[in-house]
């Protein structure tokens, strides 16, 4: 590591107060840790802020390309302004009098501020209790370095990473030519909610020993922040339920300044003083606790492993069941959130003008086809899920917990085969409980329990494509550990794929790439039977690839 | 007689750095073999290629008379390995990662468990993240230790251990010494190693510079003497077995083969010493007088 030239601005200074005082001296070497941070964060802060920039570019010049005549953007709002279109976009402002700005922040801007938001989380987790989990805060605090320094300078870092992100997206915006104040406003939304996960993930990272943890349960907030809104807007699209969910949001927040319509600036009030509340919690927090603990004190376990404790398959359960337990409760409650908005979404369709609906293809279809689009959506997050626990593979590897195990009497292909057996089981679990929480949600909401059933296939469908992420995910992982993360391309297409294949227009090819194209969005489209077949053929395939390949290379060790 | 441990001419690189260097490696049946080198030797790389975790480039290794590569899990079930920088589980308890270790080597409940967890003085009820580095390395070490093995591979294992334990330690590899199991022992103190070894192999930038029995090596082995002496100390210098003469204002210093030590420390009685400190050469100390190394291992290596 760097040596950490130059972190003692603490020195006693000159004149009327021969000492710093002692509030001080709990952020001395601030500036120093953050003149380290951007150091190391050289390629990765560039990466994230010019990234989600090009990103904005690239939603604006596929939209300006796809809709040249207002009745071409006319035509695209038909999604947009349903309930299904306001959850995965956004409030709609001035959709009435469209124009392509107002729909770009309306509907893809939303995938912008979660970007923020993620990039906020993981810049303070990375830097905070990642750095004090491998033992170097230690290091760093037996200098002149304050307790508060390193959060603080994590926090600074993520507001260097804001503004940047601001500045450029307001340019992308402006240098198109949209209006000036509207770009700032939504640039300026998209830094707010990079802040306030920060502040989130400030908490969280007080609160566990562990960075995954951690960056987990901020996780939680910005999903959690994402339904609320999603609900609170559906609800508005409709004009009637509880719209004021979005208050709750700070993406709400974010989303409800209106660029180009209202121009509001006073909702970012509340993402700056909810940010500002945040981070006096962590730092209130931080003082409660030793270096390196997390809030929680540790508590004594079994002196002995239970009997089933006992071989590869029983350990690979035993370390992913912790995380299996709070997926499980986290889709269940996902499902019902969403599930329960079955019965007003059908009620807003039989307001909506007769035209409308059937451009939609009729109440019935529409039903399904949201009801499709959730199974997909879990589908996809369960794909996270599977990756995830891949990458946990990688990490155990690395920090050498591997090679006792190996040392012991377990082949290669048993300990990778253990861990896919699991995860694999996994994934068709998950996507059960949560096909069945929303089916129960759909079917408290209509009063028509045989959608439980409907919803149930519908999700559990797609465990072959979810099974293929997987299986690619353990290739590269086996082959190439640095490589892994290759595999989230195959999932963020998959997404774009599936949300935006028709509105950004991608060419058929492309769409037929994605392994979650082909099985179906059952109830609105039959399952492909043959094709779930097929994938399940590939994925083996590629999984006994992977334990093959993870027999021939050297285990990553330490030094 | 099949050796324990046998190794010809391992070759293996990481990328353009030669980690070992055509090294040859033989321990016997029913010995404990030091393993000594300063750090970065190839020691730990060596280990690991004997585990089937690396795959060596070129040479020949074999373990108990198996391929470690092709054969690991059969071979596995044979061995027990304690790492230099033991990692564990943070959600499983100490206990619950010894139980496991032993099952996944298809041991039966290993009987003395319990009873090495006393004298090694551990909690087995603690949870992995909140252990010290010592204590993760008990954890390691009664895994191997109870089992019922014929090779220990022990890597740096008592690295972190205070004195008390490293007593605990010995005791134990003696016990494994005459329940007949094998043991490779590596290590950058010769003190530990002197103990403990029938035989010892120096290894050194990949490949193996002295090997032999103590007494082979006693050319290796000399002690460090400092002596404040009444009468002058010249006369010692004309003593066989004493290198490296050095005397300044009533005080000093000198080498002497270990042999040779009972003739030197009448002849120290005789000039009338008030003040003496003898302690063992380090391995840096020996590296350095008999290869020339550049004393870039000492930092670590003086650290106990």
């Amino acid at each position: 590591m760097t040596t950490m030239r130059g972190a003692t601005p603490a020195s006693p200074r000159q004149g009327s107060s021969p000492r710093p005082s002692p509030r001080f001296d709990a952020f001395a070497g601030t500036g120093a840790l953050l003149r380290f941070m951007v150091r190391r964060d050289r390629v990765r802060l560039p990466a994230w802020t010019i990234g989600l920039s090009l990103l904005m570019a690239y939603f604006a010049t596929a939209l300006e390309t796809l809709a040249k005549t207002p009745e071409d953007l006319e035509g695209l709002t038909a999604f947009s302004e349903s309930p299904a279109g306001a959850l995965l976009g956004g409030p709609g402002f001035g959709f009435d009098a469209l124009t392509i700005e107002k729909f770009l922040v309306g509907q893809y801007g939303l995938y912008l501020l979660v970007g923020a938001g993620l990039m906020g989380i993981l810049t303070v987790t990375r830097h905070t209790r990642a750095e004090e989990r491998a033992g170097r805060t230690e290091l760093v605090r037996a200098y002149v370095a304050g307790r508060h320094a390193p959060l603080t300078a994590a926090l600074l870092l993520t507001a260097l990473m804001a503004v940047t992100v601001a500045a450029l997206i307001t340019a992308v915006l402006s240098g198109r030519g949209y209006d000036a104040v509207g770009s700032l406003l939504f640039g300026a939304g998209v830094g707010s909610s990079a802040l306030v996960f920060a502040g989130a993930a400030a908490i969280t990272n007080q609160v566990t020993e562990y960075p995954r943890a951690a960056a987990g349960m901020s996780g939680v907030v910005l999903g959690a922040a994402f339904m609320l809104r999603g609900l609170g807007d559906m609800a508005a699209t409709q004009g009637f339920g509880p719209s004021w969910l979005v208050w709750l949001s700070p993406i709400g927040w974010s989303q409800q300044t209106a660029p180009y319509v209202l121009d509001r600036w006073w909702p970012l009030v509340a993402s700056l003083l909810c940010t500002a509340a945040t981070a006096a919690t962590a730092y209130a927090l931080s003082t409660r606790r030793d270096l390196a603990a997390g809030l929680l004190p540790p508590r004594p376990g079994p002196p002995h492993a239970a009997r089933w404790l006992r071989g590869p398959l029983s350990l690979a359960f035993r370390l992913q069941r912790a995380g299996l337990i709070g997926w499980s409760a986290a889709l269940v409650v996902a499902g019902i959130g969403y599930g329960s908005f079955t019965q007003p979404l059908l009620d807003g369709f039989e307001d909506a003008p007769e035209d409308l609906v059937a451009v939609l293809g009729g109440a019935q279809d529409m039903l399904a086809g949201y009801l499709g689009l959730m199974g997909l959506m879990m589908a996809l997050i369960v794909g996270v899920f599977a990756v995830l626990a891949v990458q946990s593979l990688r990490a155990e590897e690395a920090d050498g917990r591997t090679e006792p195990v190996l040392a012991a009497a377990v082949s290669r292909p048993a300990w990778l085969g253990a861990h896919l057996a699991v995860t694999g089981l996994a994934v068709p679990w998950l996507l059960l409980v949560a096909g069945a929480g929303t089916g129960i949600g759909a079917a408290a909401s209509t009063g028509d329990p045989s959608l439980i059933g409907e919803l149930v296939v519908g999700h559990l469908a797609h465990t072959p494509a979810v099974w293929l992420v997987l299986a690619l995910a353990a290739l590269l992982y086996a082959a190439a550990p640095p490589s892994l993360p290759a595999v989230w391309a195959v999932l963020g297409h998959a997404a774009l794929v599936a949300f935006f294949a028709t509105v950004l227009d991608i060419p058929g090819v492309a769409v037929r790439l994605s392994p979650f194209e082909h099985i179906g969005a059952y109830p609105s489209e039959g399952v492909n039977v043959l094709a779930g077949l097929v994938l399940t053929a590939l994925a083996t395939l590629i999984a006994t690839a992977a334990t093959a390949c993870f027999r021939r290379r050297d285990l990553a060790t330490a030094v | 007689m099949t050796a324990a441990i046998d190794v010809q001419n391992l070759v293996k690189s990481f990328g353009r750095t030669t980690a070992l260097d055509g090294l040859d490696l033989a321990v016997r049946p029913g010995e404990v073999h030091g393993f000594l080198g300063p750090n970065g030797a190839g020691k730990s790389t060596t280990i690991r290629v004997l585990l089937g975790l690396l795959r060596a480039d070129s040479g020949r290794a074999r373990v108990l008379g198996s391929d470690p590569w092709d054969d690991a899990v059969r071979l596995h079930r044979r061995l027990a390995y304690v790492p230099g920088d033991v990692e564990l589980w943070p959600n499983l308890t100490g206990g619950e990662a010894i139980d496991l270790f032993a099952r996944l080597r298809n041991d039966t409940e290993p009987v003395r468990r319990n009873e090495l967890c006393e004298r090694f003085d551990l909690d087995p009820t603690k949870k992995g993240r909140t252990y010290s580095k010592g204590n993760r390395q008990k954890v390691a070490l009664i895994a191997a230790l109870a089992s019922e093995v014929e090779l220990l591979l022990l890597d740096e294992p008592t690295s972190g251990l205070d004195p008390l334990m490293e007593v605990v330690f010995q005791e134990c590899v003696r016990e494994a010494r005459e329940a007949g199991r094998t043991v490779l022992l590596s290590s950058h103190i010769l003190a530990q190693v002197e103990e403990l070894a029938d035989r010892v192999s120096i290894i050194r930038q990949g490949r193996i510079v002295e090997t032999g029995s103590l007494t082979e090596l006693r050319h290796l082995s000399r002690t460090s003497v400092r002596a404040v002496t009444t009468r002058p100390p010249d006369v010692l210098a004309t003593l066989p077995g004493v290198h490296g003469l050095h005397s300044e204002n009533g005080q000093v210093r000198f080498e002497v083969d270990g042999d040779q030590l009972p003739s030197v420390v009448r002849e120290l009685g005789e000039l009338g010493v008030h003040g003496l400190t003898a302690h063992p050469p380090t391995l840096e100390q020996l590296l350095l007088r008999h290869y020339g190394d550049e004393p870039a291992a000492r930092r670590e290596g003086t650290a106990r």
